[in-house]
């Protein structure tokens, strides 16, 4: 029954980490870089969501609406910030890195100019816990799984069935033949950051109810980064996967040894990923070829 | 103590901490956003040997960065070995594990409330002469065969390969010595600021390092230790811009990453050969274009 | 005892049969040429041989020591040298230090030397530099040492990765299409500094090339290869006039 108890845990808490696994990854797929502007992302959009929304009694869904319309709008004007030079230029991917960072930064700065170091709180959006026996379920978890599959679901449909998905996969398999082929890249990538920036919003809805609302809420992106590397980087559904096993595995750990130590054990569980299958459960190998 | 020299002795323990991330970032192409935690082993270590073990300063500071070039060569055998996109997320989440670690174990490290008690011995002078010592020794590494083949490993694994270059030993090399300069520097601060909590070496704090070497230009090192002082001075000048701090600084950042991506110093160092050339240079008068 | 002896060597690339059955049996001083359409497998040979790849089935001898499974660049050290069909130098390096690179493997300093200005790693430096220097003279850009790869000829930099090559002291050397992309000039240039080097070096030279003038004027023998398959090998004399060489080039002959 404990063990029913931690999986029904584990994917509420894994689900959310699935929404962070493959907003980031994503970008990851198109980009070929990690955005690590990810994190504050999440957490300025769920900020929004809340002095907009929730603060004035509005409920769950315009809440989600409006974090979700800031991600994709603060998401595009990122990429023309920080991202599309470097694109254009072809300026060494490496760059990436430092103004992902600095972006998040960025993001960060607005949210802790807004709102100090002070924590707040999303208002109760959720009645009772449900009792099954001696299971119990609060009702956030069901909802927040059942949103966030719903919006996982939409994702895979758009990505396999549409024309933007076919270009967006297109790009992330080789740029330039893509572009010869007759595909708006920089179009494309904007609906990429699109993409990642309205699961970045709800992401970052999902941890305000589950945590608190603070400045450095976004760190937990760092969840979803472990999720992609196990699920394997460079593969959506990888994503998915890696991140519902995390959740399941740091739901037990948490309940064993402590929240304290969770994360030296996530980190040494990457790390045995990393030596024994590095392109994680489902990833690809990608060889250089001379 | 006047202000300027407390934050002329911080910008300098920074400069010391830069340098070994040049060396394993710049030259050689390896994102870390873990050593940081290199520099908390090296502050805690240091620090729990004087105070709770009673060990005399010289003793405790070489160990602690004996036991910092240890783990690193611990997290390092794994990580060397991988492809670049996954070294910054495993150096991330090490990073987050040894703050976890710092955190928990209470009794020795002091937890979430920090070490406090450690003696202050580091001095503007002493900061003086680690960073120039650290800086003449990257210096030299640089234009030596390692570091040639760090730029190349850079620059082309593939290639660097079959020139005959074994790259995950250069890159232990690389990473040990960034390791090792940044545990140095780790005591150092350790032992100015008299205390020290896991909240200061997080990944935002070895991400700003990072950051410091591009801004100055990836391959100059001169850049980084010129980037560190503008980088670290501006927020302490700007104090009155408190709250937009940050904005400012990622502003300035994402200016040059845009406009000017080889950094403020692109490839030129401070070295006496190039300071005679910029010396010539003016010296000349300006070329006018050939009218016919 | 043949300096490369390459025996029946397989690989594939998931369904992908990139070579199929290869072999090839080099001695001292012989240029063997590789030709056949694009696609063909050449580069994955060279791959193979030189360690990119491990084959799946056969084996690679190099000077008589079994190469097939070893690591990279430790093929290399045991004398390979090669280059590249897209140029792939080192940036952030001056000409010559991106020789000096080949050369650093086997200069005789560690860590220590590398961090402190000991008088050990001082020689070595210099020695290095004079063997490097040397090879820059051979291949004609001795007076481009201290310049920038990026900022040179296509001619140049293929004549600079020949350097580089030849300072990890190949007993055998793999050249990539070294004529792509050259004017005929160059090409010119180039046939004389091969011919050159096979003369006054003596080390096995296999080169692949889509300039047939070229290849086919200084090879020994030349290695045909279409889709995986060797369907040729012979002198250029012999090879110019098989029927399915001509074949996999022009087509069939419509009667």
């Amino acid at each position: 029954m404990q063990i029913l108890q931690y999986i029904i845990n584990g994917i509420a808490l894994g689900s959310v980490y699935a929404l962070i696994s493959t907003g980031f990854s994503v970008i990851f797929n198109v980009l070929k870089f990690s955005n690590f502007s990810h994190g504050a992302l999440m957490t300025l959009s769920a900020f929004v969501g809340y002095f907009i929304a929730a603060s004035n009694g509005w409920g769950l869904v315009p809440t989600i609406i409006v974090a979700v319309i800031t991600g994709c709008l603060v998401a595009l004007f990122g990429e023309l910030l920080a991202f599309r030079r470097i694109l254009i230029r072809n300026t060494s991917p490496i760059y990436f890195f430092v103004s992902s960072i600095t972006l998040g930064t960025l993001f960060e700065g607005i949210v802790v100019l807004k709102v100090g170091a002070n924590f707040y709180n999303y208002p109760r959006f959720f009645g009772k816990p449900l009792h099954l026996g001696s299971l119990i379920i609060s009702q956030s978890d069901i909802i927040i799984f059942c949103i966030s599959a719903f919006a996982l679901i939409v994702l895979a449909f758009v990505i396999q069935k549409t024309k933007l998905g076919r270009a967006l996969r297109s790009v992330s398999f080789d740029r330039d033949t893509a572009s010869l082929m007759g595909i708006d890249v920089t179009r494309t990538i904007q609906f990429a950051f699109i993409i990642s920036g309205a699961l970045a919003g709800l992401a970052g809805v999902f941890l305000g109810i589950n945590y608190t609302l603070y400045p450095t809420l976004g760190s937990l992106v760092v969840k979803g980064f472990i999720a992609s590397v196990i699920g394997g980087l460079g593969s959506l559904p990888g994503a998915i996967i890696g991140a519902m096993l995390l959740g399941i595995m740091e739901t037990a750990l948490i309940s064993t040894i402590g929240s304290g130590y969770a994360p030296v054990f996530t980190f040494l569980i990457m790390l045995v990923f990393l030596l024994v299958r590095p392109r994680g459960i489902a990833g690809s190998n990608i060889q250089e070829k001379a | 103590m006047s202000l300027y020299t407390h934050i002329l002795t911080q910008i300098l323990i920074t400069v010391v901490s830069v340098a070994g991330v040049f060396v394993l970032t710049g030259m050689t192409g390896m994102f870390s956003l873990g050593q940081a935690a290199f520099m908390a082993i090296g502050a805690y270590t240091s620090g729990i040997l004087v105070t709770k073990l009673s060990l005399p300063v010289y003793v405790a500071w070489p160990a602690a960065v004996v036991l910092a070039v240890a783990v690193g060569f611990i997290v390092g055998l794994p990580t060397v070995r991988l492809r670049r996109d996954y070294i910054s997320l495993v150096t991330l989440g090490f990073g987050e594990a040894i703050t976890a670690l710092l955190n928990r174990a209470t009794a020795i490290t002091g937890g979430a409330s920090g070490l406090t008690g450690i003696p202050k011995i580091t001095t503007l002078p002493m900061a003086i002469v680690s960073a120039v010592l650290v800086i003449a020794l990257i210096m030299f590494f640089k234009r030596s065969k390692y570091g040639r083949q760090c730029i190349a490993v850079r620059s082309d694994e593939l290639a660097a390969k079959s020139m005959g270059i074994n790259v995950p030993k250069v890159k232990m090399i690389a990473f040990l010595i960034s390791v090792a300069v940044t545990a140095y520097g780790g005591c150092l601060y350790a032992f100015y600021t008299a205390y020290v909590d896991p909240t200061l070496f997080g990944w935002k704090k070895s991400a700003e390092w990072v950051i410091m070497v591009f801004f100055g230009g990836v391959n100059s090192l001169t850049g980084s230790v010129l980037s560190t002082f503008v980088l670290s001075g501006l927020p302490e000048v700007l104090r009155f811009l408190q709250n937009y701090r940050a904005i400012i600084y990622a502003v300035l950042v994402l200016l040059i990453i845009n406009f000017k991506p080889a950094g403020l110093l692109g490839e030129w160092e401070l070295t006496p050969a190039n300071v005679k050339r910029l010396i010539a240079r003016s010296g000349q008068p300006k070329r006018t274009k050939e009218v016919d | 005892m043949a300096l490369l002896k390459v025996e029946h060597i397989y690989k594939s690339f998931g369904g992908v049969k990139a070579i199929q059955d290869f072999s090839i049996d080099a001695n001292r001083g012989e240029i063997h040429g590789i030709i056949g359409p694009n696609g063909a497998g050449k580069t994955t040979i060279f791959n193979v041989i030189s360690g990119i790849y491990t084959a799946d089935e056969g084996a690679v001898l190099l000077d008589g020591k079994d190469v097939t499974h070893m690591e990279q660049h430790l093929i290399t050290r045991e004398g390979m040298g090669r280059t590249f069909q897209n140029i792939r130098l080192f940036k952030g390096l001056s000409v010559l230090d991106n020789v000096m690179c080949a050369f650093d493997p086997q200069s005789r300093y560690g860590v220590v030397g590398s961090l402190l200005p000991l008088p050990k790693r001082f020689a070595e430096e210099k020695r290095g530099r004079e063997i490097c220097m040397g090879y820059l003279k051979m291949v004609g850009l001795e007076a481009y040492a201290q310049e920038r790869p990026e900022n040179m000829s296509y001619g140049h930099r293929r004549k600079l990765e020949i350097a580089r090559a030849l300072t990890c002291n190949p007993k055998v050397m793999l050249l990539d299409e070294p004529a792509a992309g050259l004017n005929p000039v160059e090409v010119g240039e180039l046939t004389e500094l091969i011919q050159r080097l096979s003369r006054e070096i003596g080390f096995v030279i296999l080169l692949i090339e889509h300039r047939l003038e070229l290849v086919m004027n200084i090879s020994q023998f030349i290695h045909v290869q279409n889709f995986g398959k060797t369907i040729a090998v012979g002198t250029p004399a012999e090879v110019r006039s098989n029927p399915e060489v001509i074949e996999a080039y022009l087509g069939k002959e419509e009667c």
